[in-house]
C-alpha cells in the first residue's frame, strides 16, 4: 500500500505529519533543486533560495498507509515561506516591530514578567498552549508556569477540542485516552457510528478504515451536512443521519431507548463490566423513538434502523468529534455516546469500542502533561497531593512551591487585563484571536493585557497584538514525540537546520527560567526533556515511564500507559476500567429541551468546522499557495431553498450576524447542508472569523466554549460601486494589519 | 371481590403516617425558619418530574415535599402502555424516576394512597385513612382517566362533586367496575388484562381509533393478536387528520392486519358467563346491528382530568382544572395543576366574561413536563428567595403581589398545539396545528387571491405584504394513495400553522421541526416532499463524471483535473497520482481514477474516430 511517491532510493529522514491528530508518517528528504511537486507556489521559496528545501513522501504506517492529504504533501512548504519571523521582534512606539537580538528581547520578557509578578502577583502573569507542541514542550511548559511563573494561570487551545470528550472519558473509564484501541483494529469492523467528524476532509487518509465497514454498508455519519464523509455512506456504503444542529444528545439518547427497548443490550456486560445502568434506563425512557424525531428531525424509522445495526454488528464502532463535542451539553453528549457504547457492550473488546478523534496533531499528548489549569504530567491531577509530591520531586522542588489549579481557557481569555487577572501572557502554539470564541472579546483581552508575547512562525493574528515575537522551529527543524489520536507516542525528527534566527521553544524556557532566577532545572534537550517527562509521568494514568527516544527510535508502537518493565498498551480496558473497581461508570445524563429560534426572515444555526485546505486558525495553511489558492476565503454554505429565500447568489456577498458580531463573507450554495443550517470555516481571519459569532458560553464540566449551535441571522450584502471589494484576502505581509 | 383488594392499602398505610406526620405537622409553630412545605397529589409522570426537579431544594433542607399517588407503583411512563400491553417492551423500561433516590433525598413520597378532601382555609389534604396533611403550596397532578362511553352493558359511573372516591384502588370505578373482557387502557392493571389476551392468542375489539386506539391496534397487530377498530368517523385519528391523511392510514393499518370498521356507533355488549357466574364480554354490537366478537373489548375513547378534587374544594374547574400561565389556580394561590389535569388559560380580568376558556389539556406528556420543569424552577426561585431574605412568602402573600413574579425567572412558554405523533412501527403519521383548509378554499383575509396565487412571484412568502390584513393562507397537498403517502401543509405568511404527514418519516420529521419552531416553509414546498424520495442525496446526486466531481477526497482533486492531466500525458492511475496527488492519500479512490481515465480514453477516441 505504499503510495507510489514514497520514494525509497534518497536517504531522509523519517518523521510525521506537522498538522492533525491522524500524525501520518512521511520522510523528509533535502533538497536544492527545484521539485516539481512543489512548484505550486509561484515564487514560494525563492527570497530563501539559500536554504534548501525538502521534498515530503508519504511512509508506510499503520495509520495512513503511505499515503498523505493536500495539506501533507505541501506541509515543506512552509519552511521557506518568505513571511517566516526570522529573527526576535519587538513592538516599537510607533505601533510597528522592530528585528531585536535574542538576548535584548529574552531581557525584556524576563524584566516584564518578574516585574508583573513582583507587582501584581504570581498569577498576573499567564500562559495559554496549544495541541500542536511536542510532548516536550507542552510538558516543559507547564513546568515552566509552576515553577519559573510560580503561576496557576496555564491553560490551551485544547479546551476547545477536546475537553469535553476527555471529560467524559475520565468520568466514564476513569481516562482519557481519545481512541483506546489501534486505528487499525476499525478495519476489520462492520459497523462503524461517526457522530459530528467530517473525517473525509480533516483526516482523509483516516478514511481507508472506513473502508471495512463500508464494504459491509455499515458506515453510518452523523451530521447536519452532507459532508464528504456523510458522501462516503453513499452506493450502499451505509446511512447518512441528517439531525437538527445541537440535537445530538437528544439522537443518542433516543438511541439507547431503543436498544434498551428493543432489549438489544448486553446485559452480561453491563452486570460484570459497569455500574449504574439502572439510572441510565430511567433516564432515557423518557426518550422513546417518536419524541426524538419531534426534536432532532431524524425520523423514527431511521433511529431503529440505525439502533439494530449497532446491535447487530459483529465489530461495532463509535466515534465522536467536535461536532457533537463542542457544545455546552458537550461533555453530556460524549457521555451519551460512552452510554451507548456500553449498554451494547463494545467497550474494552477485540473486535468493538468507543473513541473520539482528536483533532490536533498532538491533541493527545498536549492533553497530558500539564498544560490544562487543573493538571500535572502523566493526567495527574495539581489538587492531588500525592500528585504534587511526585511531580515536585523530579523537579527538584517542594510541593507548597507548586500552585493549585488555575482557570480553564474561557475563563483565563476572559480575565485578560481584567483587575485581578492576568496581565502578562505568553502564547504558544496559538492563535487566540481567530481559533477562540467570541473573538472581539478575545481581541479585546488581547489588547487590554500590560504585555504580550507570542512565540510563532508567521506573524499570526495573534502574534499582531504582541509586544515580542519570538521565532521558533518548525516540525521538520526539531526533534521531539507527538502522541496520535490512538494513544501511541511517535518520534518528530529534525530533517533540516532551523533557520539562524529562529530558536526551540525549550530553549527559550530554558533561558527565560535562567533569566528569571528559577530553581528548577529546564533542559534544552528534548531527549533529555523527554526523559524528564517520563520519570514525571511515572505511576500516573498516562505513564510514559517505560520509554525513551532509543525505545521509539526502533520503531516500537509504543502505546501508553507504558510504564517501565511494560510492553505498552495497545488496547485498554480489554481487562478492567480504570476506576478502583475496574468497571466503568454510567452516568445517566439529562437533555435540557431549548426552544430553537423560529426560522424565519434569514434565521438560521451557524455551525462551524475545518476544510480540507486548511488546518485550525489557516496561520500555517493560508501561507502555503496551493492550498490558499484552492480556498482563499471563507464561503457560508447555504441550502438552495435558504438562499432563494434570501435572495443569496452562489458566489454573491453575504453578511452573518448576531449579538456578537458581524462576518462577511461569500455565499457557497449547496443542497448538501440542512435548510435551517449554515457552515462556515472557522480558518479565516479578519471580517471572516466564524468565532465573531460564537459565544462565551461554556460547558459546566469540562470549560468547553458553545461552537457548533450558533443563531444567527443573514442577509445578502449589496454593495454600492466604490464601497470597495471585500472579496478573497490576499496573504498578509508581515507589515499588514488586517485589523486596520 | 372489590372490598379485600382496596382495603390493603388504605389497611397498610396508617402504619407509616404517623412517623411521617410529625415532619409535617409543625403547623403549629409559627414558621419562620421552618421550611416550606409542599404537598403533590399525583405521582405519574409528570408529578415524578417535578419532585426530581424539586430534590435540590429538599436537599437543602428549604423544603419538605409531600407525594401522595393512588397506584400502587413507582410512577412509569404512561406514553409506552401501548407497548407493554402487547409484550413488546419489559416493565422497567416504563421507570421513568428514581424513587428510593427521592426518599432517600428526604421526599416522603407515599403510593396506594388517595387525598379525599382538601380544606383550603385550612391548608390541609386529608387522606383516604383520615389523616390530614399541612401545606405551604399544593400541587395537583392527579392525570387523567379513560373516559367509558355509553354502552349498554357497562355502568357508568355519576361522578359527584358531593362523592369523591375514597380509595386508591378504586379510584376511578368506585363501585361500577367493568366488566369481565372489558377495559380500558390506561394503567400497569389494564395493560396486564390486555397482555393476557394478547399472550393467549385471543381476538381484541378496540372501541376508538384515536392516537392511543390506533397504536394499540397496530402493535397488537404486529404483536400477532387479531385486532378490529371500531370508530365512529369516517376516518381514524378524526381529530387530527383530514380525509385523505385518515384514508391513508386506514388503508395502512389494514395492510398491517387490522380490520378497520368505520361509521360504528357502538350501543351494547353481549355477554356470555363465565363458570363462576359472572358476565364475560363477548361481542360489540352496532347501532346498525352489526356485531363484532372477540375476547377482549378495549375501551379508547379519549381521557378526561381527574377534576373531582379539585371541584370539591370549590377551585375554578372547567375540561381541566383551570390555572392561569403561572400554573396557579384561578380560585386559590397556594394551590397549583400541572399535566393531564391543568387546563392552563389566563384568568380572566375581574368583572369579564364568564364564557369557557379556550384550550384545555392536550393529553400530551411533552408539555406536562415542561410545566413540572418551570413550577420547580419557580417554586426552588421563591423558596431560596425566602430564605435568603429571612422571610417567608407563603404563596398566598406571594399572589397579592402581581408583579412578584417577574423576579423568579421566565414565563412558561406557551405551548400552542402540540405535534401528534402515531407511535407505530412502519406507518409514520405525524400532524400538529389547524389543518381544515383545503388548497382552494378563499383566503377571507384576501378574497382577492384567487385560487393558489398566495405565493409573490419571487418565492419569497411576505408576513406582512403591504395592506395585508391577516397573514396569507396557503395550503399544498400530496397525495399518493397507493404508496401509502399525504402530505398537507397549511401556511400562514410562509409560516407553517398545521400540517399532515402520512408514509413520508423523514417528511414528517422536518415538518414537526418546521411547526415547532414557527419557521418559514421553503417556497419550493417539494423540497419537503422529496426528503423520503430515492433520490435522497441532496447534494446534486449528480453526474459523477461532471468535471467539477471531487474524485480524491484527501487531496481535493477533481475529474476535471484527472482528465486535464490525462490530456497532458498521464494516462494511468501511477501518473494521474504524481501529477495531481490524486489517489495518494486513503488511496480509496484509485479505482474512480481508473474510471475517469478509461472515459477520457473512450471519448478522446471517438472523438477521433468520428
Amino acid at each position: 500500500m505504499t503510495a507510489p511517491l514514497a520514494s525509497a532510493a534518497r536517504p531522509g529522514v523519517d518523521t510525521h505529519c506537522p498538522y492533525c491528530a491522524l500524525q501520518c508518517a512521511m520522510t523528509l528528504t533535502p533538497t536544492y533543486a527545484e521539485i516539481g511537486m512543489q512548484s505550486g507556489g509561484a515564487g514560494a521559496g525563492t527570497d530563501t533560495a539559500a536554504r534548501p528545501g525538502l521534498t515530503v513522501a508519504g511512509r508506510a504506517f499503520p495509520t495512513n498507509r503511505g499515503g498523505l492529504c493536500k495539506k501533507g504533501w505541501t506541509s515543506a512548504e512552509l519552511l521557506t515561506s518568505p513571511e517566516r519571523i526570522l529573527t526576535p521582534m519587538l513592538r516599537q512606539p510607533d505601533g510597528g516591530f522592530a528585528p531585536a537580538s535574542w538576548a535584548e528581547a529574552l531581557d525584556l520578557v524576563a524584566e516584564r514578567l518578574a516585574g508583573s509578578r513582583a507587582r501584581h502577583g504570581a498569577d498576573s502573569v499567564g500562559v495559554f498552549g496549544g495541541g500542536g507542541l511536542t510532548n516536550e514542550k507542552a510538558y516543559q511548559l507547564g513546568k515552566f508556569t509552576r515553577v519559573a511563573l510560580g503561576s496557576s494561570r496555564i491553560d490551551y487551545n485544547g479546551r476547545f477540542c477536546m475537553s469535553s470528550a476527555a471529560a467524559a472519558g475520565n468520568r466514564a473509564f476513569g481516562v482519557d485516552r481519545g481512541l483506546p484501541f489501534p486505528v487499525e483494529d476499525l478495519d476489520a469492523a462492520d459497523t462503524i457510528l461517526i457522530l459530528g467528524s467530517n473525517v473525509a476532509q480533516t483526516m482523509p487518509p483516516f478514511i481507508g478504515h472506513l473502508e471495512g465497514a463500508r464494504s459491509a454498508g455499515g458506515l453510518i455519519v452523523v451530521d447536519p451536512r452532507r459532508s464528504a464523509t456523510a458522501r462516503l455512506t453513499e452506493d450502499g456504503g451505509g446511512m447518512h443521519v441528517q439531525p437538527t444542529p445541537g440535537s445530538d444528545l437528544v439522537l443518542l439518547l433516543g438511541l439507547t431507548n431503543i436498544v434498551i427497548t428493543e432489549r438489544l443490550i448486553d446485559t452480561d456486560y453491563l452486570e460484570r463490566r459497569t455500574v449504574g445502568f439502572e439510572a441510565l434506563r430511567r433516564s432515557v425512557s423518557r426518550w422513546w423513538p417518536e419524541r426524538v424525531q419531534q426534536l432532532t428531525g431524524v425520523p423514527v424509522p431511521q433511529l431503529r434502523e440505525l439502533a439494530r445495526r449497532l446491535a447487530a454488528g459483529s465489530g461495532t464502532y463509535i466515534l465522536t468529534g467536535r461536532g457533537v463535542e463542542q457544545h455546552v451539553d458537550g461533555t453530556d453528549t460524549a457521555t451519551a455516546a460512552i452510554n451507548l457504547a456500553l449498554v451494547l457492550g463494545l467497550v474494552g473488546t477485540r473486535h468493538s469500542g468507543y473513541g473520539t478523534l482528536t483533532g490536533q496533531g498532538n491533541g493527545q499528548g498536549g492533553r497530558e502533561h500539564g498544560q490544562k489549569c487543573d493538571q500535572l504530567p502523566g493526567y495527574r491531577k495539581i489538587t492531588d497531593p500525592a500528585a504534587r509530591a511526585h511531580v515536585a520531586g523530579v523537579w527538584g522542588v517542594t510541593p507548597e512551591s507548586l500552585p493549585g489549579a488555575g482557570v480553564p481557557a474561557i475563563e483565563l481569555l476572559d480575565s485578560l487585563g481584567v483587575s485581578g487577572g492576568v496581565r502578562c501572557l505568553l502564547v504558544h502554539g496559538s492563535n487566540v484571536v481567530v481559533s477562540a470564541p467570541d473573538s472581539n472579546r478575545v481581541r479585546a483581552g488581547l489588547e487590554a493585557l500590560d504585555f504580550l508575547v507570542v512565540c510563532d512562525f508567521f506573524f499570526s493574528e495573534t502574534a499582531r497584538f504582541a509586544d515580542v515575537v519570538l521565532p521558533v522551529t518548525q516540525w521538520a527543524e526539531e526533534d521531539g514525540t507527538m502522541t496520535s489520536l490512538e494513544g501511541r507516542v511517535i518520534r518528530r525528527r529534525t530533517a533540516i537546520g532551523a533557520p539562524d534566527g529562529v530558536r526551540s521553544e525549550l530553549w527559550i524556557f530554558q533561558e527565560l527560567a535562567r533569566r528569571l532566577g528559577s530553581a528548577g532545572t529546564f533542559s534544552a534537550d528534548p531527549a533529555e526533556v523527554f526523559d524528564e517527562l517520563c520519570l514525571a509521568s511515572a505511576g500516573g494514568l498516562a505513564d510514559y515511564s517505560g520509554l525513551s527516544y532509543g525505545l521509539l527510535d526502533t520503531g516500537e508502537a509504543a502505546y501508553w500507559p507504558y510504564p517501565v518493565g511494560s510492553t505498552g498498551t495497545p488496547r485498554l480496558f480489554l481487562d478492567r476500567f480504570a476506576h478502583a473497581d475496574g468497571r466503568a461508570r454510567i452516568v445517566a445524563v439529562h437533555a435540557r429541551v431549548t426552544d430553537a429560534p423560529a426560522q424565519r426572515d434569514g434565521t438560521v444555526t451557524l455551525i462551524t468546522g475545518r476544510l480540507l485546505e486548511h488546518y485550525q486558525s489557516g496561520a500555517q495553511t493560508r501561507r502555503v499557495p496551493e492550498l490558499h489558492q484552492a480556498q482563499p476565503q471563507a464561503r457560508l454554505q447555504v441550502h438552495p431553498a435558504t438562499a432563494a429565500r434570501l435572495g443569496l447568489v452562489d458566489g454573491g456577498e453575504v453578511e452573518v450576524g448576531n449579538m456578537q458580531g458581524t462576518v462577511t463573507c461569500v455565499a457557497e450554495v449547496t443542497g448538501g447542508i440542512r435548510p435551517d443550517t449554515v457552515f462556515l470555516p472557522f480558518h479565516f481571519p479578519g471580517a471572516q472569523r466564524a468565532n465573531l459569532l460564537t459565544l462565551g458560553a461554556t460547558d459546566p464540566v469540562s470549560g468547553m466554549p458553545e461552537f457548533k449551535r450558533t443563531t444567527v441571522r443573514v442577509r445578502a450584502l449589496v454593495r454600492t460601486p466604490g464601497s470597495g471589494p471585500a472579496g478573497p484576502v490576499s496573504v498578509p505581509s508581515i507589515r499588514t494589519d488586517a485589523h486596520a | 371481590m372489590p372490598e379485600p383488594i382496596p382495603a390493603a392499602p388504605v389497611g397498610s398505610v396508617p402504619a407509616a403516617v404517623p412517623a411521617a406526620v410529625p415532619a409535617a405537622v409543625p403547623a403549629a409553630v409559627p414558621a419562620s425558619p421552618a421550611p416550606s412545605r409542599i404537598v403533590l397529589v399525583g405521582y405519574g409522570p409528570v408529578g415524578a418530574r417535578l419532585v426530581e426537579e424539586l430534590l435540590p431544594v429538599v436537599r437543602a433542607g428549604l423544603a419538605t415535599l409531600t407525594v401522595v399517588g393512588a397506584e400502587s407503583a413507582d410512577a412509569y411512563n404512561r406514553v409506552l402502555i401501548a407497548d407493554y400491553a402487547v409484550g413488546r417492551s419489559d416493565r422497567d423500561t416504563l421507570e421513568v424516576t428514581d424513587t428510593d433516590a427521592a426518599r432517600a433525598a428526604g421526599v416522603d413520597i407515599r403510593t396506594g394512597e388517595i387525598v379525599t378532601r382538601i380544606n383550603r382555609v385550612r391548608r390541609t389534604v386529608t387522606l383516604g385513612d383520615g389523616t390530614d396533611l399541612g401545606y405551604d403550596r399544593l400541587v395537583l397532578a392527579t392525570g387523567a382517566r379513560a373516559n367509558v362511553p355509553t354502552l349498554d352493558g357497562v355502568t357508568r359511573l355519576r361522578r359527584t362533586l358531593m362523592r369523591p372516591p375514597t380509595d386508591a384502588g378504586a379510584l376511578d370505578t368506585a363501585d361500577a367496575p367493568l366488566p369481565r373482557g372489558v377495559t380500558a387502557l390506561r394503567d400497569l392493571d389494564d395493560a396486564a388484562t390486555v397482555l393476557e389476551t394478547v399472550r393467549s392468542g385471543g381476538r381484541i375489539v378496540v372501541l376508538g381509533a384515536g392516537v392511543l386506539g390506533m397504536e394499540f391496534a397496530l402493535a397488537a397487530a404486529q404483536a400477532g393478536s387479531d385486532v378490529c377498530v371500531v370508530y365512529h368517523a369516517d376516518i381514524p385519528l378524526n381529530r387530527n387528520l383530514d380525509r385523505g391523511g385518515g384514508t391513508v392510514l386506514a388503508r395502512s393499518a389494514r395492510r398491517a392486519g387490522v380490520t378497520m370498521v368505520s361509521h360504528a356507533r357502538a350501543e351494547s355488549i353481549l355477554f356470555t358467563v363465565d363458570a363462576d357466574g359472572h358476565d364475560r364480554f363477548d361481542a360489540l354490537i352496532c347501532a346498525d346491528g352489526k356485531q363484532i366478537p372477540g375476547d377482549l373489548l378495549v375501551l379508547s375513547c379519549g381521557i378526561g382530568a381527574r377534576t373531582e378534587l379539585a371541584g370539591l374544594a370549590g377551585l375554578s374547574v372547567s375540561t381541566g382544572i383551570l390555572v392561569d400561565e403561572s400554573l396557579r389556580s384561578w380560585t386559590d394561590p397556594a394551590v397549583f395543576a400541572i399535566g393531564d389535569c391543568a387546563h392552563v388559560a389566563p384568568r380572566p380580568a375581574p368583572g369579564a366574561s364568564t364564557a369557557t376558556p379556550a384550550g384545555g389539556p392536550t393529553g400530551l406528556i411533552g408539555p406536562g413536563w415542561r410545566q413540572a420543569d418551570w413550577l420547580a424552577a419557580r417554586f426552588a426561585a421563591e423558596i431560596e428567595h425566602d430564605a435568603r431574605a429571612g422571610a417567608v412568602t407563603s404563596p398566598a402573600t406571594a399572589a397579592a403581589d402581581v408583579a412578584a413574579p417577574a423576579d423568579f425567572g421566565p414565563a412558561l412558554a406557551v405551548q400552542a398545539h402540540g405535534v401528534v405523533m402515531l407511535k407505530a412501527e412502519g406507518i409514520d403519521v405525524v400532524a400538529a396545528g389547524d389543518t381544515s383548509a383545503d388548497p382552494w378554499d378563499i383566503d377571507p383575509a384576501h378574497p382577492d387571491d384567487g385560487h393558489g396565487a398566495a405565493e409573490p412571484v419571487h418565492g419569497r412568502d411576505c408576513a406582512a405584504a403591504p395592506g395585508a390584513t391577516a397573514p396569507r393562507l396557503g395550503v399544498s397537498q400530496w397525495s399518493d394513495p397507493e404508496h401509502g403517502r399525504y402530505v398537507k401543509m397549511v401556511t400562514r405568511g410562509g409560516i407553517l400553522t398545521g400540517f399532515i404527514c402520512v408514509g413520508m418519516p423523514r417528511t414528517g420529521a422536518e415538518l414537526a421541526l418546521l411547526f415547532e419552531r414557527g419557521s418559514e416553509l421553503p417556497a419550493d414546498r417539494s423540497l419537503l416532499l422529496r426528503y423520503d424520495g430515492p433520490d435522497v442525496d441532496p447534494a446534486g446526486g449528480g453526474d459523477a463524471f461532471a468535471p467539477d466531481a471531487t474524485v480524491c477526497w484527501c487531496n481535493g482533486v477533481t475529474v476535471g483535473a484527472i482528465t486535464a492531466s490525462a490530456a497532458a500525458g498521464n494516462t494511468d492511475v501511477a501518473c494521474i497520482g504524481s501529477a495531481t496527488r490524486a489517489g495518494t492519500g486513503c488511496g480509496g479512490c484509485r479505482g474512480r481514477i481508473g474510471e475517469v481515465l478509461e472515459r477520457f480514453a473512450l471519448t478522446n477516441s471517438t472523438e477521433i474516430v468520428g
